[in-house]
């Protein structure tokens, strides 16, 4: 009997090893990141950790259909493979785990999750790199910064016996095509400069780049708003606020109540019967005022107390 | 030559010319009053009183100077801002808008009329609104002829666009900087176009003076050098640009130093580089046409090209390498964040968070300018008709204002004028073709009926046929490759291409009908504008006004009635803490020292008054001790619906308060589960314990006798037991609770800390679990 216990040693060994050696064995099988399931992670975040974590809760399944959490994963990996690069004695001070909800519900039932993705990192809870004060309850990374790798490296940097090092990868692709156009344009030089030369190309750079830029282009950018609201709507309600398609609109608007009167000022005096002359005063007047009527209808749209208006209602 | 009206013929040319100078001079009259006159509307429905929150340290610096005089207002030190840091205020402050009421006060008073200092602050901002649509009709003139320089004129006398930064009382930087800016670029045209180094230096004066009186002079400092390369690129050099330039930027920049908040910024900072370096390229494009004129060997001339070109390259590489090492500073922020536009918000949250800074949806381009954002494009492109160096200058101007008016609303401001000088073009180009009386001749109509049906090549005389047209671009091209270096290239093939000479308009009808149109456009104009200043542009915001069921108006006077009651009930050297919002305001009204204003130079000062706010009353009674804290003010408009208040702008004290302690505040804490920013049940329990909270809902559901009890901002309802506040006394709530002042406790006399001292007075028996060391707590 008690030479079959002695087989079973070592085995046993194995099974109750130290829990950090089974992590750092772990990490290494995942490629820097551990496959949580709930008996892993309860290993992982056990009360008497030495180590601190970085625990990427998420569901990946097609099924879950969380988008955001496919946008994630990868910035997830990407910290967690520049981490699997430092130094042994200190990358096994600091694990870098996954979570899916298919294989672990019951841990999401119990840290009372309702969306993914959710990164927590815990803090060590014994020994020389615990918190000073103490507070050993994981941290909730945010997202405020969006899914990109750079943001989430430093936020863990805080937390990393030392700073991640992470870096982003140089976008080969982009200098390529940058470099591209620029060998495009010098070797299309010779053909492309009667057009780089003529004042009228420029005009029209120039008075597209005006036009967008005063219909609030750079809002819908800074502010990233969506092309529309659904649903036929495409008007923002409120003042200080528009919609993508709002940009095309007005530009359009200003656009041509601007030919308009451009028609005016310089193709018009130019005709040479008064009959025709006469239709065109007529006809791009007659342009101007509905699209003015449109354009103040509109802004009444936006600002509700205007109390102005032309022949739209 | 047959005309579509009869015109006098019996008047004399001098005749002529003098009533246009006359009326010229009555119209400018005109447009100044009825420039002034839109901007008194805030004086008019309020009082004669300063805007705002930047215009009271104006107002209160310029009292500074009117009373003790130029050297004390130099070197003044003011201990009372930033307390216990203190301000060199002499030495952080642009000077200009000062001086310039300190000298109209003394030249006042030296003629005996006793005006009041305020009255002058006050009325300041008209007064060179009326200087600005002079300027502009000057600078237009420049571009077109003097009747485009008179609409312009008018609309920049009475656009919104200006008018919002601009009323009686907004006694603020940007008052002068706009006559300024106007003023240095018609100087700057002028000496382009006569090639003057009078008009260069005048240019550089006015330059300084800018320089002295707003932070946007950057703007200038990079628009003339960009104006300059663009006309060297396009192989438009000239002597006259060489003179005008260097005198500008030689004499200018020296000026500048001296100004000692700039200092030596132009040698040191990225944004004054473009202008060195296109200095320098000037410098070796003169010496290159130099030697060029006094060396015929093609060999030589190839051997100056390439040296050019090599010179260039190592200047550039200069730069990169001194900016690298860290002797020329990188962009500032503030200017950076216009490029990358998420750079503010990540890096400087307290730029981001200034709602000026925010960038600019497209009504508000339409409540500014109007009928202007229109005509603007068609300005733009008939300057590109005519391209002269000036119109140049217009179109650069025009593609940058907007690029910068979309990203921030303040910059609209600088994208006004070009856009009424743009539109004036366009507009008085339309009136010229339209009211212009001669017809042009009958048959020539039969001459082109039979000809083709396009009208462009039907014109023998005035567009040319195509050959003549290739002919005339090839010699243009050839002129330019003789003259010129590949630079020279660009625009020279399509140089004046044989612009045809509109003809004309038949009847009278189809005057009158645009005439009309246009007439009635304006008078929309004039009704907009009018509409916009009176009910947007011109509350003060110190004083609110909402108006009675019977429609009278009635004044919400909760700020001042605060202020007064701090300068009457507490004592002189009180501190107050309060957003950096108030601060000029505390300074100003209430004559209180306070922590941080806005100057907003220290960000760990104002991040400091930030984590007070927003942690819990334990957390931040150390740090209110510790900086002299007496009194502590917070804005809060849930009684009557004002939505500019302090649990609106919370977010942003945590924001800047995590970017210096994200250990200790972190803003998710401050949203419910469900990621709602909420005050009523279901608030966070960060939110509700921290100290702006408190003090903000400190005894609000007792106004409601046992009701619910509504914010009328927020839209919630508030939970009928409010927060109690253990360290902080109330000591005054203003009529309508917008303003609501708190005394910071002094420690317990039995070392006891306060809140379980407040617990023993309240009869409620100690914990034993309590541990003992929290006494202690204050001790550190």
């Amino acid at each position: 009997m008690k030479l079959f216990t002695l087989l079973f040693l070592p085995l046993a060994l194995v099974a109750g090893q130290d829990p950090l050696q089974q992590l750092v064995k772990l990490a290494k099988q995942g490629n820097g990141v551990i496959t949580l399931d709930p008996q892993t992670f309860d290993l992982l975040t056990n009360p008497k950790r030495t180590w601190s974590t970085s625990i990427q809760l998420t569901a990946l399944d097609k099924r879950r259909k969380c988008t955001p959490c496919k946008q994630f994963d990868p910035s997830f990996n990407a910290v967690a493979k520049a981490w699997s690069g430092v130094p042994a004695q200190h990358r096994n001070n600091h694990f870098f785990a996954t979570l899916d909800f298919d294989n672990g519900q019951t841990v999401f039932q119990k840290l009372g999750l309702q969306s993914a993705p959710v990164v927590y990192v815990y803090p060590a809870a014994e020994g020389p790199r615990a918190p000073a004060s103490g507070k050993v309850g994981p941290l909730k990374y945010d997202f405020s910064n969006g899914f990109d790798a750079a943001p989430l490296a430093e936020s863990l940097s805080k937390q990393t016996p030392i700073p991640i090092p992470y870096r982003e990868p140089i976008d080969w692709s982009r200098y390529f095509v940058i470099g591209l156009g620029v060998a495009a344009v010098l070797v299309t030089l010779r053909f492309s400069a009667p057009i780089l030369q003529n004042r009228w190309t420029w005009a029209l750079v120039t008075i597209t780049v005006s036009l967008v830029m005063t219909s609030g282009y750079m809002f819908t950018r800074i502010r990233s708003s969506p092309y529309n609201g659904g649903g036929g709507n495409w008007v923002a309600s409120g003042y200080q606020n528009q919609f993508g398609q709002e940009v095309t609109v007005v530009s359009c608007i200003y656009g041509l109540l601007a030919t308009s009167f451009l028609m005016l000022i310089l193709v018009v005096p130019r005709q040479t019967s008064p009959s025709r002359q006469r239709v065109q005063v007529y006809l791009w007047t007659g342009v101007f005022m509905i699209m003015y009527s449109m354009l103040v209808s509109l802004f009444r749209i936006k600002n509700r107390g205007y109390p102005f208006k032309l022949f739209l209602g | 030559m047959p005309t579509a009206y009869p015109l006098p013929t019996n008047l004399s040319p001098a005749t002529v010319a003098n009533t246009a100078s006359l009326i010229r001079i009555v119209a400018l009259c005109l447009i100044s009053g009825a420039a002034i006159a839109s901007r008194l509307f805030a004086v008019i429905n309020f009082e004669s009183i300063i805007h705002e929150f930047d215009p009271w340290f104006n107002y209160r610096a310029t009292r500074v100077l009117a009373t003790k005089g130029f050297y004390e207002f130099w070197n003044w030190f003011d201990p009372t801002a930033w307390y216990p840091l203190g301000r060199v205020v002499g030495g952080t402050v642009y000077p200009g808008l000062m001086a310039t009421s300190g000298v109209i006060y003394n030249l006042l008073h030296a003629i005996n009329l006793p005006v009041d200092i305020r009255n002058i602050c006050v009325l300041l901002a008209p007064g060179f609104s009326a200087l600005t649509a002079w300027a502009t009709y000057m600078f237009t003139k420049e571009m077109k002829d003097a009747s485009a320089g008179l609409l312009a004129a008018a609309f920049i006398g009475i656009v919104p666009g200006y008018i919002s930064r601009s009323v009686a009382g907004s006694y603020d930087n940007e008052a002068i900087a706009i006559f300024l800016l106007m003023f240095t670029f018609y100087c700057w045209i002028k000496a382009l176009k006569q090639g003057s180094a009078l008009f260069g230096t005048i240019a550089a004066v006015f330059y300084f003076y800018m320089v002295a009186a707003w932070g946007g002079y950057v703007f200038i400092t990079n628009m003339i050098p960009l104006h300059a390369l663009v006309l060297i690129l396009m192989g438009r050099f000239s002597s006259r640009l060489y003179v005008a330039y260097s005198s500008w930027y030689a004499i200018g920049t020296l000026a500048s130093m001296q100004v000692p908040f700039v200092g030596f910024q132009p040698v040191k900072t990225s944004e004054h580089m473009a202008a060195l370096a296109v200095f320098g390229l000037l410098q070796i494009v003169a010496f290159a046409q130099l030697v060029r004129s006094r060396v015929s060997s093609r060999q030589f001339q190839n051997l100056l090209f390439a040296a050019v070109v090599t010179i260039g390259i190592l200047g550039t590489f200069a730069f990169g390498a001194l900016t690298y090492k860290g002797w020329i500073a990188p962009w500032t922020g503030r200017f950076y964040s216009l490029w990358d536009t998420g750079y503010a918000k990540k890096y400087i949250p307290i730029i981001a968070s200034v709602s000026e800074h925010q960038p600019t949806a497209w009504p508000s381009f339409f409540m500014d300018l109007q009928f202007l954002i229109f005509l603007f494009p068609a300005g733009v492109f008939l300057c590109f008709r005519e391209l002269r160096d000036e119109h140049l200058f217009v179109i650069i101007y025009a593609v940058m204002a907007s690029y910068f008016a979309g990203v921030m609303v303040r910059l609209m401001l600088t994208l006004t004028p070009v856009v009424c000088v743009a539109s004036a073009v366009a507009l008085s180009t339309l009136l010229d073709t339209f009211v212009d009386p001669t017809e042009p001749d009958i048959a020539e109509e039969g001459k082109s009926e039979s000809g083709t049906s396009t009208t462009s090549t039907a014109a023998p005389g005035a567009n040319g046929s195509t050959a003549a047209a290739t002919k005339k671009s090839k010699k243009a091209a050839a002129a330019a490759a003789e003259t010129t270096s590949t630079l020279s290239h660009l625009l020279a093939a399509t140089k004046k291409e044989g612009l045809a000479n509109p003809k004309g308009i038949y009847g009278l009808d189809t005057r009158l009908m645009v005439i009309f149109n246009t007439t009635c456009l304006l008078a929309f104009f004039v009704f907009h504008c009018t509409w916009v200043t009176s009910s947007a542009y011109s509350s003060p915001s110190v004083v609110l006004a909402s108006s009675n069921p019977d429609g009278s108006q009635h004044i919400i006077d909760d700020f001042r009635e605060a202020y007064y009651w701090l300068r009457q009930n507490t004592p002189e050297d009180a501190v107050v803490m309060s957003w950096w919002d108030y601060g000029y305001q505390i300074a100003g009204m209430a004559d209180r020292p306070t922590l941080v204003d806005n100057n907003t130079w220290n960000n760990t000062h104002i991040a400091t008054v930030g984590k007070a706010m927003s942690s819990s009353e334990e957390v931040a009674y150390p740090i209110l001790r510790k900086h002299d804290v007496q009194y502590v003010l917070v804005i809060f408009g849930g009684l009557i619906g004002y939505s500019g208040d302090d649990i609106n702008k919370f977010l942003w004290m945590v924001r800047i308060a995590q970017g210096v302690w994200p250990d200790e505040i972190q803003e998710p804490n401050y949203f419910t589960s469900r990621g709602e920013y909420k005050v009523d049940e279901n608030a966070s329990p960060a939110m509700r314990n921290s100290l702006m909270y408190k003090m903000t809902y400190y005894r609000f559901a007792e106004l409601f006798g046992g009701g619910q009890a509504m914010d009328r901002v927020r839209q919630q309802q508030m939970p009928k037991v409010g927060p109690t506040l253990d360290y902080l006394d109330e000591a005054f709530t203003s009529e309508n609770w917008i303003v609501r002042i708190y005394e910071v406790k002094k420690e317990d006399p039995l070392g006891r800390d306060l809140k379980s001292a407040n617990a023993f007075a309240q009869g409620k028996k100690r914990k034993r679990t309590k541990p003992v060391s929290r006494r202690r707590a204050l001790v550190s």
